[in-house]
This record gives C-alpha cells, sequence and structure tokens, in this order.
C-alpha cells in the first residue's frame, strides 16, 4: 500500500506550514489526517498567492520530457485517486488536450513532443482534418496539425484550497507574515511571525516565491510573471471544444520545447480552455517581473490575437477580466522539494512555476510523507533542494 | 406601417425604433420586458440603464452587447443572448 | 483624433465642468462619453426634442449654462466611447462603440467622472424582469419622452422616487405608489436642517404638489419585501406597511431605489503622475454620491487641480470646493430623513438572488460564512463567485460586504477589496481591442445565425 502513513511519534507532532497555496494546504491535510497538529500561516488568505492566479490545467501534454513530464502523469492520476476517494470530488475532472499547429516551423515540435509524450507512457492520437474539424469545429482553417492527449484533467487551484480547508482539520491563519525560522537550543523549534512566535516541531516552507529567504543559496527562485485573460461565457457563441487547445508556441514559451526567437523578458504562449462556468480563460505571457497587479494592452492584444487566429469565433465574446500571477520559477526550471539539509526538521516544497495546480496534492503527500518519515512513492531525486548547493560549490 | 428603414428584428419579430432609441428603448416601446436567457442563470432585462449591470445584454449580430447602450440600427438582428432553451 | 493633454471620461455634470474649465485654461481636451448624447443620468437629452421630459427649472439652467460654456471652448467631444482603463504602462484606453475599435491614448492627465451607481438592496424576486432601478426608468423616459406602460410601483428611499413619480405624473403615467421606507421624512425635528437648503425644500414640494393633485399615494414606512412573477407575466408584490400590515399588489413594473454611491470600484486609484502615468482625477458622483449641483463643482476641482499641475499656476478660488463641502452637509440632511441604512440581510430567505449575474443566493453565501475561519473577502469573491460576473460586482459585493461585516460584528470591508481595480473596469470586445482591421484580416467570422 503505498499511501500508507508511517505512525507519529510523540516527540514530532507538531507542524507549521508557511504559506496557504495550493502545495502548503495539501500538505495540511495530509499531515493532519496522519496525525499532526497542523497549522498553515499566510502573508493574506488562502491561494491569494499564484495558486489564485492559475490557470488550472492539470496538464501532463504541456511538460518538458523528463522528471517533470514524469511527475506530472503520477499528479493527474492522484488527483484521480482523491476523486475516487470523496477528498476531491467534484474538484477535478479528467480532459483531452489539444495541442495545435498553425505554422509549418511548429510541426517538428508538435511531432517531436508527441513522441516524448508517448515514451513517458501517456496515451494520444494525432487527428485528422476531418478528426479536427469533428472534435474541433470552431479551429481556423489555417490549423495544420493537432494531437489529441489524454489523461489531462482540470482543477480549480483555488476551490481545491477551499476544499482543503474546509475537511482539514487544521488551523489556518490568515495575514501572518512569517519573519524566519525561530531556534531554540540550537534546534528550529518554529517561525518568527509579526505577531509573535509559532511553535512546532517541524516546519514546512511552501511559500512559492517567499521560500526564497528560506534557502541558503541566493537566485534560485525568481519571478515569473503571467497575464491571463477570462472571457464572458460563449454558449450559443462559440462552439464548444471538449478540452483546452495548447499552441506548439506554448511550449516553445514554457521551455518544455526549445526554440522561439521571443525577446529575453517576456514570452507568449497561447492557451484557450473552455472553462466549466462556459467562460474561456486565454493565457498567457511568462515575464521577467515582480509585478502582479500589472496587465498591459499590448500582451492582451497579442494573446487575443493569436486565440483569434486559432478560434476565429472569439472575436464575438467579450473578455471581463484581465489578470496576472507571479509563478515561482527556478534557476533550473524544476521544482524544490526536500529537506533543507542545514536542518533535521525544516523541508521545502516550491518553484512549481507552472505546474502548481498539476502536482499540489501529490507534492502535498510527498511533503508529508517526507516529514513523517514515510516511504515517498515517488521519485523525487530531481528535486532535491541540495542540488543548488552543489552547483554554487562547483 | 414600418418599413425597414426604422425596424430591427428582436428575435425574428419586427421591431420599430425612432431616431436615436436604444435597443432597450424600442425594446420598451414594444413592451418587450424578458430578454430571455442570460449570460447567467437569470434572465437578461433591462435594469440600471447606463451600462453598468450587465442585465440587459443581449446579441447584436451575434455578439453580446448592453442592450440600453447600443443604438437602434434597421434591419439589425437582434436576439435572446443563449438558444432558447426547450 | 489628435493630440491631447486631458482626457475626461464621463460627459455628464462633473465631466462638462472639467472639460469646459481645462479647455478655457488652455489645455487640449477630449472628452468621451459612452452614450449618444452629454448630460448624464441626470441631464439626459431625449432624442425627439419634442419630447424632453419636465425637470425642475433652475436644473436645467443649470445644464444650458454649462453646456453652452463647454460649446465655447474647442474642447473635443466623442460620443459611443466608454472607458475600458489604464494600463501597467499608463495608456489609457477607450473603447469606440460605434467603429468597434480601441484607443490606446497617451495623456498627461485623465478626469474620470462616470458618475455614481444606485444601491439596490437584495429581496426575494429583485432580480426578475420588469424590476428596474428607479434611475433607469427615469433614464427610459427620457430618452424615449415616453411614461411607461403599464402599473408601476416605485419602492425603496430617497429624493428620486419623488421627482422620478412626479416625472411619470407629468407624462401621464403615474406610478401606483411611491412606497418609502423611511418613516421619519415627515418629522420636523429631523427634516429641520434641510431647511438650511430651501433649493431641496421647493423642488420636492414641487413633487408632492403635482402627486397630490394626481392622488399619487407617498407611503412612508412601506417597503417591497418580495416579488414574484405570476402566469400572465405580472409581478406580484408582498408589502409591509408601518404597522407591518402586509399586503399584496400585482403590478406590470416595480422600480428600486436604496440610494446613490461613489462608483470608484474598477477604475484606477487617483494618482498623481508618474513616469509612465498619467496624473488620475476622480469627480463628481463616481468619486462621492453629491448629486448634480456638487457635481459640477466637483468637475470644476478636479480641472483646477489638473490645470496646476499641468500648468503651473496657482490653484484658483476655493468656492467649488465650498460648494461640494456644502452639498454634502445636504445630502448628509437628506440620509438623517430618509433610510440609507442597509437591512438584516442575514434574514433574507435562502434562495434570494445576491448576485445577479453569476445567480449567487444569500443561502449560498451565508453557508460559507458559517465557519469559524473568517474568509477574507478575496475568498468569498473566489469561492463564492461574488462580483466574478459581468458587471464586476457593481450591484453585489456592498451586500456581500454587509453580510460578512453582519455575521462576523466586524468592519463593512470596501468593494475594492473584493473586486480591487484592474481594467478592463467593464467588458469590453474581442473585436474592439484587435481593431477592426484585424479582427477582418483574421478571418470572416462564420455566423452562427440562422437568418
Amino acid at each position: 500500500m503505498p499511501h500508507e502513513i508511517s505512525p507519529v511519534s510523540d516527540r514530532a507532532n507538531s507542524v507549521v506550514i508557511v504559506g496557504a497555496g495550493i502545495v502548503g494546504m495539501s500538505a495540511a491535510y495530509f499531515l493532519s489526517q496522519a496525525g499532526w497538529r497542523v497549522t498553515v500561516l499566510d502573508q493574506g488568505a488562502p491561494a491569494s498567492g499564484a495558486t489564485g492566479a492559475a490557470d488550472g490545467a492539470v496538464s501532463v501534454a504541456s511538460k518538458k520530457a523528463g522528471p517533470l513530464m514524469t511527475l506530472a502523469v503520477a499528479g493527474a492520476q492522484f488527483y484521480q485517486d482523491l476523486c475516487d476517494a470523496g477528498v476531491l470530488d467534484g474538484e477535478f475532472v479528467r480532459r483531452l488536450t489539444y495541442v495545435v499547429a498553425t505554422e509549418p516551423n511548429e510541426l517538428p515540435v508538435l511531432d517531436r513532443h508527441a513522441t516524448q509524450l508517448r515514451e513517458a507512457g501517456v496515451t494520444l492520437r494525432a487527428l485528422s482534418k476531418a478528426e479536427r474539424d469533428q472534435a474541433l469545429g470552431s479551429l481556423a482553417p489555417t490549423t495544420r496539425a493537432a494531437i489529441e492527449v489524454q489523461g489531462d484533467g482540470h482543477a480549480i487551484g483555488y476551490k481545491v484550497v477551499e476544499r482543503f480547508r474546509r475537511i482539514g482539520g487544521f488551523a489556518v491563519k490568515r495575514n501572518v507574515a512569517v519573519q524566519g525560522l525561530w531556534r531554540q537550543a540550537g534546534k528550529v523549534a518554529g517561525v518568527e511571525t509579526e505577531q509573535g512566535i509559532e511553535r512546532a516541531d517541524a516546519v514546512l516552507v511552501a511559500a512559492g516565491r517567499g521560500s526564497a529567504a528560506f534557502l541558503d543559496v541566493a537566485d534560485v527562485i525568481r519571478p515569473r510573471k503571467g497575464q491571463l485573460i477570462i472571457t464572458e461565457r460563449g454558449e450559443g457563441i462559440v462552439p464548444r471544444f471538449p478540452g483546452p487547445l495548447m499552441s506548439c508556441r506554448y511550449l516553445i514559451s514554457k521551455g518544455s520545447q526549445p526554440g522561439g526567437d521571443a525577446p529575453a523578458g517576456r514570452s507568449f504562449g497561447l492557451v484557450i480552455d473552455p472553462l466549466q462556468t462556459g467562460q474561456f480563460l486565454i493565457g498567457g505571457t511568462r515575464e521577467d517581473s515582480a509585478d502582479g497587479s500589472q496587465t498591459d494592452i499590448e500582451a492582451v492584444r497579442r494573446l487575443l490575437q493569436e486565440a483569434v487566429e486559432l478560434v476565429p469565433a472569439l472575436a464575438r465574446l467579450r473578455v471581463l477580466r484581465v489578470f496576472a500571477g507571479i509563478r515561482a520559477a527556478t534557476r533550473d526550471g524544476l521544482p524544490i522539494v526536500g529537506r533543507l539539509s542545514a536542518h533535521e526538521n525544516v523541508w521545502i516544497a516550491t518553484g512549481f512555476e507552472g505546474d502548481g495546480i498539476c502536482l499540489g496534492p501529490l507534492m502535498g503527500r510527498v511533503s508529508q510523507q517526507l516529514i513523517s518519515g514515510a516511504h515517498v512513492n515517488v521519485d523525487i531525486s530531481a528535486l532535491n533542494p541540495a542540488r543548488f548547493r552543489a552547483e554554487a560549490a562547483a | 406601417m414600418t418599413d425597414r428603414s426604422e425596424s430591427f428584428f428582436w428575435n425574428g419579430q419586427r421591431i420599430s425604433f425612432e431616431p436615436a432609441d436604444t435597443i432597450a428603448a424600442a425594446l420598451e416601446r414594444a413592451g418587450v420586458t424578458d430578454f430571455g436567457a442570460g449570460q447567467g442563470p437569470c434572465n437578461a432585462r433591462y435594469f440600471c440603464g447606463i451600462g453598468a449591470c450587465q442585465a440587459c445584454v443581449v446579441s447584436v449580430g451575434g455578439t453580446p452587447a448592453e442592450a440600453c447602450l447600443t443604438p437602434a440600427q434597421a434591419g439589425q438582428q437582434v436576439r435572446t443572448l443563449k438558444p432558447v432553451r426547450q | 483624433m489628435r493630440s491631447m493633454d486631458v482626457l475626461v471620461i464621463g460627459g455628464g455634470p462633473a465631466g462638462v465642468a472639467a472639460a469646459a474649465e481645462m479647455a478655457r485654461s488652455g489645455l487640449k481636451v477630449t472628452l468621451c462619453e459612452q452614450g449618444g448624447a452629454l448630460g448624464g443620468a441626470i441631464h439626459r437629452q431625449p432624442g425627439n426634442p419634442a419630447r424632453a421630459v419636465p425637470v425642475p427649472r433652475a436644473q436645467s439652467a443649470r445644464w444650458h449654462k454649462l453646456s453652452a460654456l463647454l460649446a465655447k471652448t474647442d474642447a473635443e467631444v466623442l460620443t459611443f466611447h466608454a472607458f475600458i482603463g489604464l494600463d501597467a504602462t499608463g495608456a489609457v484606453l477607450v473603447e469606440d462603440r460605434r467603429q468597434g475599435r480601441l484607443l490606446v491614448l497617451r495623456v498627461r492627465a485623465l478626469v474620470l467622472a462616470v458618475g455614481g451607481l444606485e444601491r439596490v438592496v437584495p429581496r426575494p424576486g429583485w432580480h426578475l424582469p420588469g424590476v428596474v432601478t428607479v434611475g433607469g426608468l427615469q433614464v427610459m423616459m427620457k430618452v424615449t419622452g415616453r411614461g411607461p406602460a403599464g402599473s408601476v410601483l416605485l419602492a425603496g428611499s430617497g429624493p428620486l422616487l419623488l421627482a422620478v413619480a412626479a416625472q411619470m405624473t407629468a407624462l401621464g403615467a403615474p406610478p401606483l405608489a411611491i412606497l418609502e421606507r423611511s418613516r421619519q421624512v415627515l418629522s420636523p425635528l429631523r427634516a429641520a436642517p434641510l431647511l438650511l437648503w430651501p433649493r431641496y425644500l421647493a423642488e420636492a414640494a414641487g413633487y408632492m404638489r403635482r402627486l397630490m393633485q394626481a392622488g399619487v399615494p407617498w407611503r412612508l414606512g412601506s417597503s417591497v419585501q418580495t416579488i414574484r412573477p405570476t402566469d400572465d407575466g405580472r409581478l406580484e408584490t408582498v408589502i409591509v406597511d408601518g404597522a407591518g400590515a402586509v399586503s399584496r399588489i400585482v403590478v406590470d413594473k416595480v422600480a428600486l431605489h436604496d440610494g446613490l454611491r461613489s462608483n470608484s470600484d474598477g477604475l484606477p486609484p487617483a494618482a498623481h503622475a508618474t513616469d509612465r502615468n498619467p496624473h488620475v482625477v476622480l469627480a463628481g458622483d463616481c468619486r462621492e454620491a453629491l448629486g448634480g449641483v456638487a457635481a459640477i463643482a466637483d468637475g470644476r476641482n478636479a480641472a483646477q487641480q489638473v490645470i496646476a499641475r499641468l500648468t503651473g499656476a496657482p490653484p484658483m478660488s476655493s468656492a467649488s470646493r465650498r460648494i461640494v463641502d456644502t452639498e454634502r452637509r445636504a445630502q448628509q440632511a437628506l440620509a438623517n430623513i430618509f433610510d440609507f441604512g442597509i437591512p438584516d440581510l442575514l434574514k433574507l430567505p435562502d434562495e434570494t438572488i445576491l448576485c445577479r449575474c453569476e445567480g449567487r443566493t444569500v443561502g449560498a453565501l451565508r453557508q460559507m460564512l458559517a465557519t469559524d475561519d473568517q474568509p477574507s473577502p478575496r475568498e468569498i469573491k473566489l469561492n463564492g463567485r461574488i462580483g466574478m460576473g459581468s458587471c464586476q460586482g457593481r450591484f453585489c459585493v456592498e451586500w456581500a460586504g454587509a453580510m460578512l461585516a453582519q455575521q462576523t460584528c466586524s468592519a463593512q470591508p470596501a468593494g475594492a477589496e473584493f473586486i480591487g481595480n484592474r481594467w478592463p473596469s467593464r467588458p469590453v470586445a474581442i473585436r474592439s481591442l484587435l481593431g477592426p482591421a484585424v479582427a477582418d484580416a483574421i478571418s470572416s467570422i462564420p455566423p452562427n445565425e440562422s437568418d
């Protein structure tokens, strides 16, 4: 039974989690289930960072081949397991993802990505023109090729967080900014906050960009802003399609495939996501910026132009909202999950960039397994926080 | 008698209008109060008159628009926003 | 489009006053109005001038003077142009709704004078077709020059109910009754401070004379509690009077109004110019809902601020500021006799619609609030979908905030805590954002209409 939780010793039974995003709240749930006394601290409110500004894609289709793709397969499966177990039922749906090529130079990108997905065990098929028309009737005729990827899903980050909060059996403290670790007798025994000391036997840092202060190597976590657009409902105006459309440029923008000549500092990768409300989410940018409150017309126009090129009927809708979020990206593009080597009782789970929704529950479970000293049932060796120290020393 | 130059179509039905009428004003004259299925679960209707509440959004030539801000135009196809549900 | 120094948004009294004053000082001013004509809600002009709705003489004189002042300047007026927002780069975004295109403007100053909002306290059935705001009913009369068809009930609180009832009466379509929630309107003790503003008293006396002649009852202490649709497409209202007696009456229309409020949620905040951003000033009812006289003075205040900032001219007289202060006291005196308080929303039936756009109910929010763990406005928004619909919270976040405050006995959060001040400040057509040329070049969109 891979999910079995080892018994907790009496000595280590309280944990404080820094950050009430999807990773921290998932970990809080699993630790609480495992018998820990859990307190989650957030400088704002649950899901007030990247989790609340994410697109909700539980996507294997977009991942870079390697550990991230493998973990994404496990992450999507774990969502399914949690649904079947009644933990996240109603908050996750399986759906197809479509990766499309419109430019000639995107065709080899699409081919290579399809091969890599197959090698990771993902089921997919290339769609003929007739199949494209049938499944995605609203696509522009200029579309050159598309693959249909199975095994993806959709979950709204803030709703997952809210579910964990409701069923969790742990405390969430809002508006508590953590200033650092608190030591007693040479050992970490909690965290210091503006409101005082929060004692705990173990600390899990899942604070996204705010996690950087807990790492002993500088410039590992970098802000990567994303701008997203939400339209009004499209029922009767834009023909529905069964899952998100992802351009090959999205893969390039995300770094999942090499290529592209976007100027440094800002890239665009189109995703058109049909939301369950009937609205469409259109994303997104990747920008080297930490200003999450700001969106600009140039980025919005460019995203909309690409979206309408792919699905012309979208031009009939209106934009309801434009917003930006700040992803916590890492220097090497892989998350950071594991124990901080300087401390025996401080763990970290951060740096998911745009993959926090996909990997959040799984990494929450992994965090619980790590902290409980239980067997970790997925390979997280590539996510070891110590890799940056080694790099710095070299 | 109305001719085409001063009427538009509401769900296929001819609605006459006067110069400077908005779609909402013309529908009001014609006694149309319920604009049918709207963007959310509530039916569309005229409400605030200043484009703020979004309750009067209808399909104007296939695109959602506020009836209270959109000038009526001859021959225009104006419809309930969503296809009529059976 | 020409180069400009200042963009003024909103062609009501505040915007027109600001535009005229700044243009007179030599600044290049462009004024954008979302509708087809200037005037705003208060001075809206009919499509057919022969059908003007009667308004108090002093009110129309103010508008004639103001519009004549603007006409003498070289200010540019753009109708059917709606404000969309101020983006991160400091670009002002305006949708030209007739051409279906977006203007991306760089200006030195931006004056926002988009007007106030009517408050409509939720009650069962307020979301039904046939239920309008009193201001919405008035706009319709002013535009069409005709009173509403069928039987109409006006309900809520405030002087606007009287004004609109009198205008309906003058157009030969008197309401069945005015239900005024406040019992205190005629209380001499409470009304005494209003003697300082004879203009308001004279205006009210004129309205009441007309209503009395027509036999329109003004029922104090009465309110509409519930509205239900009837089988024949009318509305059954449940009315509770001052003595607590319940009656039912079937009407064609119900017009509701529970006061006016400012409308700055979703607008960029007032701010001094930066390297990127223009100087931003809010003026008139959108900044603070004080009515038409104050709006003109507040528009002038805004203009003087901008003139001082852009030309280095010393601030002019403080007369306009004094008018705004005086009008604020007048509004406070009015609020003292009317009833703009928020009733106990927690007592509303579960099925009462709170957010019309998304169909969210009082019961759903009540359930969200029934935890030891007090959710933040942002969590209420995200998980309760309050403020996420197309009106962007303008008609629900005040009530959601009130429910939160009533449940937790805490201070009511500002609307901006739910919805912030992001652009677009209103839904904007993707076609306009792309521009017609781009939209057409991308594709000829296949029609989805059968005819």
